[in-house]
């Protein structure tokens, strides 16, 4: 217990209820955490954190002292153990909110929405905190909400407020209301921003499936959209048959790079670059493949073909070809051998005659 | 085909001998199990003295990597010559590890 805290013989007892307690708390502590963060995993609900902790022995003989006789037993006391759940976005509160209401019972007249107790023209600490307990019943604990900035903002007042004893001006604690004002409204940005993006990615999706392509700029959204249709699996499978080779699935987004360092603007561009190039890239695929028996291909084989012919036909030479190789795998050294291996094997192909003449 | 496996610095060493062929890879497999057994620490293939790597060979590596990356860890190819980076470029392997 703190050096200073004296108790009277009410707030000791209360004391001893919690260290006789302490045991079950901790286990209600994990099991509360783990309900909510299976229940918010299911949800596809993505929150910065989710911290649980039993009140420490120091803190509650803190609180003792000073309201002591407002509890009649430990029970009253209902954030003995607290669990808190950051979020991203301010709309996520409401919907951690929603889950914690399906897996725990509420005590309502215990709750309260900080967000809603400010007037108009004032603001301050925000938070949702819940009063909950287990279906399975026993004792409430606490579950405060709030958003990153939120927990920025009251994690730095909580820390000044309570750290020296001198009161303070009315004029720094405005600064603080006025700082509160201001995370308040980029939340809200934040949020606004996630609806437009969302709505973005949708426009481009649907773009992508109506094959307008030519209307859609290249990007990490787009280009994920557009893998989406497969655009190399006809390379891919042709060069697969070479050897009867099985296709192991990789992610292609690490090419977006190379595809952007060529100058491809839009999807539209994308797409010319694969037509443009595919019979050469099976040619050089094919010079390669067709001495070997090796029968397993990942899937950015055919991709990776094309970049190669791509970087030949526009006479990118030794050093375009290693960069394709940098770029994908990370510079290094013997990325110039791969690249004087391709170039070598490159100058017997058809194109590359046509290029040299 | 010699298979040794080292624990060093926390990592996992796979020291690979020879030549990575179809009728080596089953007793490489078996001689690799302690990798697979991992619990999240990082798999440094040794490839300093490979001579060869077949389909079978590359299928070894990617079940390595599957696994690896299942419990956390990253796989490092080590020591990997021209001829064998070929293999793998040709093959768009080399997207899929990393090399040192």
């Amino acid at each position: 217990m703190g050096k200073n805290v004296t108790l009277d013989s009410h707030g000791e007892a209360l004391m001893q209820q919690y260290r006789e307690r302490r045991p079950s708390l901790e286990l209600l502590a994990k099991e509360a955490y783990e309900v909510l963060s299976s229940a918010l995993r299911e949800q596809g609900i993505y929150v910065t954190a989710i911290e649980y902790r039993v009140k420490a022995e120091n803190s509650l003989a803190g609180k003792l002292e000073l309201k002591g006789a407002k509890y009649k037993s430990i029970d009253d006391i209902t954030d003995l153990v607290g669990m808190r759940v950051i979020t991203f976005y301010t709309d996520d509160v409401d919907k951690v909110a929603a889950i914690a209401k399906s897996v725990f019972d509420i005590d309502w007249k215990e709750s309260v929405d900080k967000r809603k107790l400010h007037q108009l023209d004032s603001f301050g600490y925000n938070s949702l905190h819940y009063i909950c307990r287990m279906k399975s019943g026993g004792p409430r604990f606490e579950l405060q909400m709030r958003t990153g900035l939120q927990h920025v903002w009251s994690t730095i007042e909580h820390d000044i407020r309570y750290k020296g004893d001198v009161k303070i001006p009315r004029e720094y604690a405005r600064q603080f209301s006025r700082l509160a004002g201001m995370l308040e409204l980029i939340d809200d940005e934040f949020s606004r921003l996630r609806m437009v993006l969302t709505d973005y990615r949708r426009q481009i999706r649907s773009l992508v499936k109506d094959g307008q392509l030519d209307e859609v700029p290249l990007s990490v959204d787009s280009f994920r959209s557009y893998l989406d249709l497969a655009p190399f699996d006809r390379l891919n499978k042709r060069i697969a048959a070479v050897n009867q080779a099985e296709i192991y699935p990789v992610s292609l987004m690490p090419f977006l790079p190379v595809l952007e360092s060529f100058g491809l603007v839009t999807l539209g561009d994308v797409q010319r670059f694969i037509e443009e190039n595919s019979d050469e890239a099976y040619q050089l695929a094919l010079s390669q493949l067709a001495v070997t028996d090796l029968d397993i291909l990942s899937s950015s084989a055919a991709l990776q073909y094309l970049c190669l012919v791509h970087v030949l036909k526009h006479d990118g030479g030794r050093e375009g070809l290693k960069a394709i190789f940098d770029t994908i795998n990370g510079e290094s050294v013997a990325n110039a051998a791969l690249a004087d291996m391709m170039l070598e094997q490159a100058q017997t192909l058809p194109f590359m005659q046509r290029i040299g003449n | 085909m010699k298979t040794t496996i080292q624990k060093q610095d926390g990592n996992l060493i796979a020291i690979l001998e020879g030549r990575l062929d179809t009728a080596a890879s089953q007793e490489v497999e078996k001689a690799i199990q302690p990798l697979y057994d991992c619990d999240g620490q990082d798999v440094i293939i040794d490839c300093t003295n490979m001579e060869y790597i077949s389909s079978s060979g590359l299928r070894i590596f990617l079940g390595i990597l599957k696994n690896t990356k299942a419990k956390g860890g990253h796989v490092y190819i080590k020591g990997i010559s021209d001829d064998i980076r070929a293999v793998f470029a040709m093959t768009g392997f080399i997207n899929l590890f990393e090399f040192k």
